[in-house]
């Protein structure tokens, strides 16, 4: 018995502990915070029941805000994905050239936003690279990548799929790999072409990169902060690019607005939640098991 | 195998745990019984202010008080407002900040005010007041907002004088357009959402603040709203000079660096800006000669939306208030400290007696007689958002309205969409 | 047909890459070139490649990206060493335990992968404050462990499931104490699960962002990648030395990767070839 008690605050207590403390307490916190109109300099805190959540439901800002955070996350989670599965069905090959292609997919994932928010600040600024080119090339009226709000948002999507591109492809690459050559030689003796050789092999076994892939696009896309931050500060005007991760930062830890703000985080987690759960329920019905 | 493996990590996790013991900061305990105090100040640097500026200023300024050391803390970007909030809602409230919004602090207790006394030697001792009460000395005076302009431009489109009135200034951008120079530089771009309002500033200053300077406490009180028609009227101005296409269209993607780099390379004829902007012609003159004007009233009034403040809080919870206090006193009256930031950033120092160094510039000594000029002709005026205390706006909703003033620079949205928006902001934040 | 197919693969292949890393390039190239020349011919080679801004940075007068470097190699050795030690031990037990509150906590643990920060940034912020650990290495390396750990038990529960229960089995009859049996027996069989969770938590813990710059604050100084966040107000007129120090900051984890490229990429293909 005290050997017992001994190997579980050996084993599992440190983590558990830390884990409790940093991030379940916060999330209960978070969500009782929501019922509250907490504010940093208020001298009291009251509770006010579902007052904040009825506010937030009635501010447009909160619905567009929830909006752009759809936007963003369906195309981060769709383009990479797509893009990457087809660039990995082109880089399957062994040789140190398509070694090193790979690598250079890849390092935009080991990057951090902040750099890669950097990098692309360069090259979409109205005097930037890109513009450049096409002012070279002739285009009279070159657009305004991270300042028209029509566009900006878009901008934002793009820069995140070119940094998670590398990461759906060497996923992809490594499912790819798994599946049996016998398969498709056999498939090959039975006169099955490419187009079906895809659809009926390649893609059924390479499910479980596509979960992974899919989930991994899906939290990425719907916790984007960084980028924004550097690239837009949430505009150009209202709120045309702020992600709901960002409105929550900027309520609740850069502005006062503790128990508002506290209210968007919780519909934040619900929705995240919902959503991979579906997701990976869906996805991982697909999945063989060998 | 496995046990000496198991070493090297046992090894190298303590080690960095010790390296980590002896650098890991936090508060210092430096209150031992005798020591000097240490206080942390929170500064912002940008092109102007650069490091070695602080770092000269602070060391002077220690001399003068003995028992303090300061720690310079450094603001991640230009936003010290929001970093001060940052700061205080994981409980590292600096003990001496530099130009950061008192609202909010202030009335959660987090600041120290200044009393009367110790405000005597300053000339508008009651600005930006916040229930009365002072939590920032009112060390500058900064007119916000000036028509700075490219001479060379406007003589190219046969302008021979100044606007003095709104149809005078209209015609001037007429003049300027059809001679395929554009009229006005706007910014806000990127992170510097606020290089977005200093054209709004004017317009709001001439038709507003100047018959109505208590137009932001009537907002607090409820017996206005933005709805009303000379606030409206403000906004529509700005959005007739976007759909007239007398705004860089451009403008609106630059970063605040890039504005006004854009200006010095002449994308445009007039830049509306600060009088920091004056410092920065003077010390690095452009390749055309600089003029400025005030902003020009419907009835020829000459405006300047202005910013008395802009000096140092201290935290009422700093291990000692009085020291810091003293120190930030001492802070303002340095003359050298003071002419430093006088050259850097074009403020007039408004403590009694101070006259700004003999050899300032020619743009700075124009733009500081168009402001006295205004002080006498009573055309001073609040900016908006950039107003603090009981004469301002809630400082939550200054990054709402620089965003909102990019939509109309854009011509994305129209005045009454851009007052019932500012409506709907103010009254979320109730 | 096939070999028509053959001879465009590369072909294809080298010109999306070089599209793809057309601004990893000009960035890099900017970086080697005057200040005046990145304005006028961003897109050219640097004629007359330069040290300045490499160098601005590397010797900055308050030591700013030395000091940043030194956290974060302190806060990322800490949090991976921690964090793979954790993670496996907790991995072990809560799928060797027959205990029946193992089930529902390695359902709350996993599902802790999806919590965005945002949403537990500010209680994380009062916790530590409680616990006297704001403005500290230790509280980031503290707040760091606690949420990355449901990656680490996520990838250790898979692999200790490959462990036959036999050798552990043998190895406690012999009378080995769970300690021993798992530092002895069962780690060394998860190295490679180790590897990979290694390398993702660093890169992941280096280039964070939100964390450091809320919970280190001001006054601990900043971690690299807050660095270059400062950088970017603070060179707005000076894209080179910007430049330079996105890429510092970034060298040591690129050195990372291509060092250890083999085991990231067996760390990927192993966690989806579950």
């Amino acid at each position: 018995m005290l050997r017992r008690v001994r190997e579980f605050s050996g084993f599992a207590l440190p983590g558990l502990f830390l884990y409790g403390v940093l991030v379940l307490v916060p999330i209960v916190w978070t969500v009782v915070l929501g019922f509250t109109d907490r504010n940093r300099f208020a001298a009291e805190t009251n509770w006010v029941g579902l007052q904040q959540f009825q506010r937030l439901l009635e501010d447009d800002q909160f619905w567009l805000v929830l909006k752009n955070t759809f936007v963003v996350t369906a195309i981060v989670v769709v383009v990479p994905n797509v893009v990457g599965l087809a660039l990995a069905l082109l880089l399957n090959r062994e040789t140190r050239l398509y070694r090193l292609l790979r690598a250079v997919f890849f390092t935009p994932v080991i990057l951090s936003g902040i750099v890669v928010s950097v990098i692309w600040q360069s090259v979409l600024r109205p005097d930037g690279v890109l513009n450049a080119v096409l002012v070279d090339a002739g285009v009279t009226d070159a657009p305004r990548w991270l300042s028209d709000p029509g566009i900006a948002l878009f901008s934002i999507s793009g820069i995140l799929c070119w940094q998670l591109l590398g990461f759906c492809v060497v996923v992809y690459l490594a499912g790819l790999n798994a599946v049996p050559q016998e398969l498709y030689e056999a498939a090959i003796v039975d006169g099955a072409g490419w187009w079906r050789r895809f659809g009926s092999i390649t893609w059924p076994m390479i499910a479980s990169s596509v979960t992974i892939n899919t989930v991994m696009l899906l939290i990425s896309g719907f916790k984007v902060y960084e980028h924004i931050l550097v690239l837009t500060n949430g505009g150009p005007g209202r709120n045309t690019t702020a992600s709901i991760a960002f409105d929550v930062i900027e309520k609740g830890v850069r502005g006062d607005r503790i128990g508002f703000a506290a209210a968007e985080a919780t519909i934040m987690l619900g929705i995240i939640v919902l959503l991979s759960a579906v997701v990976l329920r869906l996805l991982q019905r697909r999945e063989v098991n060998l | 195998m496995a046990p000496r493996w198991r070493g090297a990590v046992a090894a190298a996790t303590l080690l960095t745990v010790a390296l980590a013991g002896c650098t890991s900061g936090g508060k210092s305990d430096s209150s031992s019984a005798g020591g000097p105090v240490e206080l942390t100040m929170l500064t912002f640097e940008t092109p102007n202010l650069p490091a070695s500026l602080w770092d000269s200023a602070i060391a002077r300024v220690s001399q003068k008080v003995p028992g303090v050391t300061i720690k310079k803390l450094v603001t991640p970007n230009v936003d010290r407002t929001t970093y001060a909030k940052q700061l205080a809602s994981s409980g590292q409230l600096p003990d001496i900040m530099m130009a950061v919004n008192p609202q909010g602090f202030a009335e959660g207790g987090q600041l120290a005010d200044f009393s009367q006394d110790e405000l005597k030697d300053f000339a508008s001792p009651e600005s930006g007041a916040i229930n009365g009460k002072i939590y920032q000395l009112p060390t500058n005076a900064q007119p916000q907002s000036l028509l700075y302009y490219n001479k060379a431009d406007f003589a190219k489109a046969g302008i021979t004088a100044a606007p003095k009135t709104w149809t005078d200034f209209l015609a001037v951008c007429a003049k300027l357009k059809a001679a395929g120079i554009t009229p006005i530089a706007v910014g806000g771009g990127g992170q510097d959402t606020f290089a977005s309002m200093y054209t709004w500033v004017g317009t709001v200053g001439t038709d507003v603040y100047l018959t109505d300077p208590k137009f932001s406490q009537e907002i607090a009180d409820g017996s206005k709203t933005f709805a009303d028609p000379q606030f409206v009227k403000a906004a529509d101005k700005v959005a007739q000079l976007a759909k007239l296409g007398y705004l860089d269209k451009q403008g609106t993607s630059r970063s605040y660096a890039d504005h006004e780099k854009a200006f010095r390379a002449g994308s445009a004829a007039m830049y509306p800006m600060g009088s920091w902007f004056a410092s920065s012609a003077d010390n690095d003159k452009p390749k055309f000669d600089v003029g400025v004007f005030a902003w020009p009233s419907d009835d020829g009034k000459a405006v300047v939306p202005n910013l008395t403040g802009g000096g140092l809080s201290v935290s009422a919870k700093a291990e000692n208030v009085d020291l810091a206090k003293k120190f930030a006193l001492e802070w303002t009256k340095d003359k050298e400290t003071s002419d430093a930031f006088t050259k850097a950033d074009g403020t007039f120092n408004t403590i009694a007696g101070y006259q700004p160094p003999a050899d300032m510039g020619p743009l700075f000594k124009e733009t500081l007689a168009l402001y006295n000029q205004a002080v006498k002709d009573g055309t001073v005026t609040p900016a908006l958002s950039i107003e603090q205390g009981d004469n301002g706006l809630p400082a939550d909703l200054t990054v709402p309205i620089q965003q909102i003033a990019v939509e109309l620079l854009n011509g994305k949205s129209d005045a009454q969409a851009v007052v019932s928006k500012l409506d709907k902001e103010y009254a979320g934040l109730k | 047909m096939r070999s028509r197919l053959e001879v465009l693969r590369p072909i294809a292949a080298i010109a999306l890459a070089a599209v793809f890393f057309f601004p990893i390039y000009i960035v890099v190239m900017g970086m080697l070139k005057p200040a005046d020349k990145i304005q006028s011919s961003p897109l050219g080679l640097p004629l007359q490649p330069t040290g300045e801004n490499l160098g601005a940075v590397l010797g900055r007068s308050d030591g700013l990206f030395w000091s940043a470097l030194l956290n974060s190699v302190q806060i990322t050795v800490l949090s991976v060493v921690l964090l793979t030690l954790l993670s496996a031990m907790l991995a072990h037990y809560l799928v060797r335990s027959h205990a029946l509150w193992t089930k529902p906590a390695m359902l709350v643990l996993l599902a802790g992968l999806m919590i965005p920060p945002a949403v537990i940034l500010q209680p994380v912020t009062q916790v530590l404050g409680a616990a006297g650990l704001m403005n500290s290495v230790v509280g980031v390396v503290a707040s760091n462990v606690a949420y990355y750990l449901p990656f680490g038990v996520f990838v250790f529960s898979g692999f200790v499931g490959t462990v036959p229960v036999e050798i552990e089995e043998a190895a406690s009859i012999d009378g080995a104490s769970r300690f021993r049996l798992f530092w002895q027996v069962v780690f060394p069989i998860m190295r490679p699960a180790a590897a990979s969770v290694m390398i993702f938590l660093g890169v992941w813990v280096w280039n964070d962002f939100l964390t450091p710059l809320i919970i280190l604050g001001p006054e601990a100084g900043t971690t690299v990648t807050v660095g270059v966040y400062r950088s970017v107000g603070e060179y707005s007129t000076n894209f080179g030395t910007l430049y330079a120090f996105s890429f510092l900051a970034s060298l040591p984890v690129l050195l990372f990767f291509v060092a250890l490229q083999k085991q990231f990429v067996a760390g990927l293909t192993a966690g989806s070839v579950k």
